[in-house]
């Protein structure tokens, strides 16, 4: 919203310079986006939030500041008195209103307009706020909705064919031209208006090109609607079609402000464009749209804010706000809101609007009281775990990365995935990033790619979600931990993964979680089984008091042998061996590191020597082993 | 005798004084000070004396032993000084360091863990939940119906239904962190202090400041008497400690459907110190941690009696955080794998 200092003057006279009254704006709740010079004016740009539909116009950005200030408004009487007038001649409108979709029909007819290009005033006005002039009638409509908030649209008389207004809904499919010439597929539920052939009017987003004003018309009919905010939000959205008035009608207009703006408006075609009023009135409404009470209790107040603002005061910052407060009791203080602002409804809105005047940044800061409980959150996340294995990686020489979580279908099919089977977004922001990852390993190859050209050493990891299920009904998230190295070798990346599970207690073996590929070597597995196997408390076993003895033993074996199972044999041999270790590979030879350990005694060479002997024993028979 | 003990003094603190290194004051020190080294020998000597001599000649021997071990023990202090300085002379020590291969953390893990702690000290449990999220977590159970015009802006990513039970339209991809207000409250009662970092979703064209995945992290309290000085105070705290004591901090009112009053925090840019730069729009401030006062509306919702009980929340920016901590100007560095960005942290 585009406001320019000029014309908010014209409603209250604003003493502060203008960068301090955009900063005090902003910290009220209307952001100051940027201020800028032009001509001989200062042009603020506001970004209204979508509770306040009444900052969508000058008037009520000039109240923000008379309340901010402690100023009052000044706005020009409207002459028109609308509910009394005599009009010398009388053309007719049937208008059929269905209040389900239309609460409110405000309307008047002029005769004898003539549609000229707008003064010059009215022109620049417009220009300034990012407007396109188009003839003074419509300029005006334009004009006032901005002053007001009101949206306003002039229909041109002659052109209502039957002379009959029908508000209904569309069935969807209807075409309908707009008055910039532009042509739409209504969707089904727009609110719309049609004569007794076509449709006339896209209620609360854009007039028709059928009924609109241009150079000849000489009778308008002017109209102030007012919408129901979720109709308009669903068509202007499916249709992807915003304009000034959806923006406001879709926040909730002034309901109570139809008469004003019309009469405004009136007002100006009558001064500007000339013609005479030639109908009564025209306002159907089921409701009377009048202001409603708020009560505040003071106290509530106060315990909410955590502050005791004197009660003068409040009252003054409601005043200031034209809330018209009195008391209705020792610690009740009834408030009257205006039709306009629609965002106060319930206490604590009030609770906001005495605590932004009163100004956040003059609160004192406290901490919270309250007792810290024990019971464990629902969805609980242990972050140490986390950090510890993140640390355990890194301090393995693996840097951590975090990549998308929406990849592509090409990526897919790069793993040989079928994207059938893959959870897949609807509206993507583009084909690259359509299909939810369900493995991390497309990234991190990827990412190493990336890095080739740098480095000779890459290591990277991520720990992420990756997202499991064919269909919605099957979704499950889970997090992976994945990791891929081009220097590594695969038993490097298993004692990695070894030590990890030893840092988390568990007892399990991590083979089958590792790739080798074409890059590389890849590892991936589920953290989130991982935090389910995670075995509580370790503890402490008592250093041995005696020596050890410790020996190697080179065997030859068939290249086939397992390694494993070679070690599982040997261990079963003793309670006395403390732990059997691969010293060495070389061709068919493997040296045994083997630890044997009594708890309570020294070993004797006897004892070891029984041992060893049933060892080689044991892989002579098993293995084919020979000592070498 | 006396001239005899004085001259094994002198020739032995003179040999010290020359000695070279270690091996030469344990020669010496055997020389004079071993079984039949000259001291010991000299000693030995002692009983020879007539008895009324001992006592002053003993004492001489004492001290001249004294002497002797001393002068060691400074020599050899001042061996080992010298060799240390001699090794390092010969070897060029302005030779880059031979560093163990260590990787790196990521700074969004590292942000996350700072935003964590500090919190955790302020009595905060974490949480984790769904990004797979249904409309009525992210929208409805927060005071945004559909077709609230506050949806715009949080465009939604939508997951196909095909081939599910699912609605469409439903099943989103959770588009804010506060969707964990509701299912966290809904199983839980006051007090509660959560803190939940997590990764959301919006349909958003990619450039330096908007990316269509991002990270934040979402903070709520609920209690009996639960103020907005609190909520100030809080948010004081926390980004005192995670951007730095003098971090200057200003407040706004702002408006989102699930807060009233609603907040928005500002913190002064770090990287041109308020005066204006690109980084934050030549505002001198970024806008850092929108929080307020939970709607009655929501905690109606999730079965709390607003009456009764009154909480806060807010949200951090986790990716905004993380530019503004390390003065990146382009939010898409932090999903780029590249060994040259993530090797600086």
């Amino acid at each position: 919203m585009i406001a320019p200092l000029s014309w908010i003057k014209e409603y209250v006279d604003t003493t502060l310079k203008p960068n301090d009254l955009g900063e005090r704006l902003t910290e009220v709740g209307l952001g100051t986006e940027k201020i800028t010079k032009i001509d001989e004016d200062i042009l603020f740009e506001f970004e209204i939030t979508p509770n306040r539909p009444d900052l969508l116009s000058i008037l009520g950005i000039a109240r923000e500041i008379a309340a901010l200030e402690n100023k009052p408004i000044k706005f020009p009487k409207i002459k028109t008195e609308l509910e009394n007038i005599t009009p010398k001649k009388i053309l007719h409108l049937k208008i059929q209103n269905d209040y389900e979709i239309n609460p409110r029909f405000t309307g008047i007819i002029i005769d004898g307009i003539k549609v000229t290009d707008s003064p010059e005033w009215l022109k620049n006005r417009l220009i300034k706020i990012g407007q396109r002039p188009i003839n003074n009638i419509v300029d005006i409509t334009n004009y006032v909705m901005f002053e007001l908030g009101n949206p306003i649209h002039a229909f041109d008389y002659d052109k209502i064919k039957g002379k009959t207004m029908r508000v209904h809904q569309a069935k969807g499919g209807e075409k309908f031209k707009s008055v910039d010439g532009l042509s739409y597929y209504l969707p089904q539920g727009a609110v719309i208006i049609s004569d007794e052939e076509n449709i006339i009017d896209l209620c609360g987003i854009k007039g028709g090109f059928n009924s609109g004003t241009f150079e000849n018309t000489k009778t308008i009919f002017v109209r102030i609607p007012i919408e129901k905010p979720t109709l308009i939000r669903r068509v202007s959205q499916s249709l992807g079609l915003r304009s000034e008035a959806s923006s406001i009608f879709e926040r909730g207009v002034n309901a109570g402000g139809s008469i004003e703006a019309l009469g405004r408006c009136v007002d100006l075609i009558l001064e500007i464009a000339g013609g005479e009023i030639s109908s009564n009135l025209y306002d159907l409404k089921k409701e009377d749209f009048a202001p409603w009470k708020v009560n505040l209790s003071y106290e509530r107040l106060n315990k909410i804010l955590g502050i005791s603002i004197k009660k003068e005061e409040v009252l003054n910052i409601l005043k200031r706000l034209n809330l018209s407060p009195h008391e209705s009791g020792k610690d009740s203080i009834k408030i009257t809101v205006p039709t306009y602002r629609n965002d106060l409804k319930i206490e604590e809105d009030i609770i906001e609007e005495v605590a932004r005047l009163y100004g956040y940044n003059n609160f004192p800061k406290t901490l919270p009281i309250g007792e810290i409980t024990t019971q464990t959150v629902p969805y609980p996340k242990d972050y140490l775990i986390d950090e510890k294995v993140k640390n355990l990686l890194k301090a393995s020489g693996f840097s951590e990365i975090y990549s998308y979580s929406l990849i592509s279908e090409k990526d897919l099919s790069s793993f040989d995935i079928n994207s059938d089977k893959v959870l897949r977004v609807d509206n993507p922001v583009s084909r690259e990033f359509e299909y939810l990852r369900p493995t991390l390993k497309i990234n991190l190859l990827k990412a190493l790619i990336q890095n080739k050209p740098n480095f000779e050493k890459i290591n990277l990891f991520e720990l992420g979600k990756v997202y499991l299920g064919r269909t919605l009904d099957e979704a499950r998230e889970e997090y992976m931990l994945c990791g891929v190295s081009n220097i590594k070798n695969f038993y490097e990346i298993k004692g990695i993964l070894e030590r990890l599970f030893e840092e988390l207690n568990i007892n399990e073996d991590p083979s089958q979680c590792i790739e080798i590929v074409n890059d590389g070597i890849i590892f991936e597995l589920s953290f989130s089984n991982l935090l389910n196997k995670i075995k509580p408390g370790k503890i402490f076993k008592q250093i041995p008091k005696y020596p050890p003895i410790i020996e190697d033993i080179t065997i030859e074996i068939s290249e086939g042998t397992k390694t494993g199972e070679v070690i599982s044999e040997i261990k079963k041999q003793s309670i006395l061996i403390e732990s059997v270790g691969l010293k060495d590979m070389y061709k068919n030879n493997r040296t045994f590191h083997i630890v044997y350990q009594h708890k309570e005694r020294n070993l004797t060479n006897e004892e070891v020597e029984k041992i060893r002997e049933k060892i080689i024993e044991v892989l002579r028979q098993k293995f084919q082993a020979k000592i070498v | 005798m006396e001239e005899n003990l004085i001259q094994v003094k002198n020739s032995a603190v003179s040999l010290i004084l020359e000695a070279k290194d270690q091996k030469e004051l344990d020669e010496i020190k055997l020389q004079f000070l071993g079984r039949s080294g000259k001291l010991t020998l000299a000693i030995k000597e002692l009983v020879k004396l007539p008895r009324e001599k001992r006592p002053d000649m003993g004492r001489l021997a004492n001290e001249v032993k004294n002497t002797i071990e001393e002068t060691i023990i400074t020599q050899e202090q001042q061996v080992r000084k010298t060799q240390s300085k001699t090794l390092k002379e010969n070897i060029d020590i302005t030779n880059p360091g031979i560093r163990p291969d260590i990787g790196h953390l990521h700074p969004l893990s590292q942000v996350i863990y700072d935003v964590v702690d500090v919190f955790k000290s302020l009595g905060y449990q974490a949480a984790d939940g769904p990004e797979i999220e249904t409309d009525r977590y992210n929208f409805e159970i927060l005071n945004i119906p559909k077709d609230h015009p506050s949806r715009d802006t949080q465009q939604t990513l939508y997951l196909d239904t095909h081939k599910s039970k699912a609605t469409p339209g439903e099943i989103i991809l959770r588009t804010q962190m506060s969707a964990m207000q509701g299912r966290v409250m809904e199983k839980i009662k006051p007090p509660v202090r959560v803190i939940v970092p997590g990764k959301n979703y919006r349909y958003e064209q990619v450039d330096a400041s908007h990316g269509f995945e991002f990270w934040q992290v979402e903070g709520f309290l609920v209690d009996t008497n639960v103020r907005l000085t609190d909520l100030f105070g809080t948010i004081d705290y926390a980004l005192r400690k995670l951007m730095g004591e003098k971090t200057k901090i200003k407040f706004a009112t702002t408006n989102f459907p699930f807060v009233e009053p609603g907040v928005d925090t500002y913190i002064e840019c770090t990287v041109c110190k308020g005066k204006g730069c690109s980084f934050c729009k030549q505002s001198g401030w970024s806008e850092i941690m929108p929080a307020g006062m939970i709607h009655p509306n929501v905690l109606k919702a999730v079965g709390f009696d607003s009456q009764k009980v009154s909480g806060f929340a807010f949200a951090i920016g986790l990716s905004r955080l993380v530019t503004l901590r390390y003065q990146m100007d382009d939010l898409r560095l932090l999903v780029n794998p590249d060994l040259r960005i993530l090797n600086q942290f």
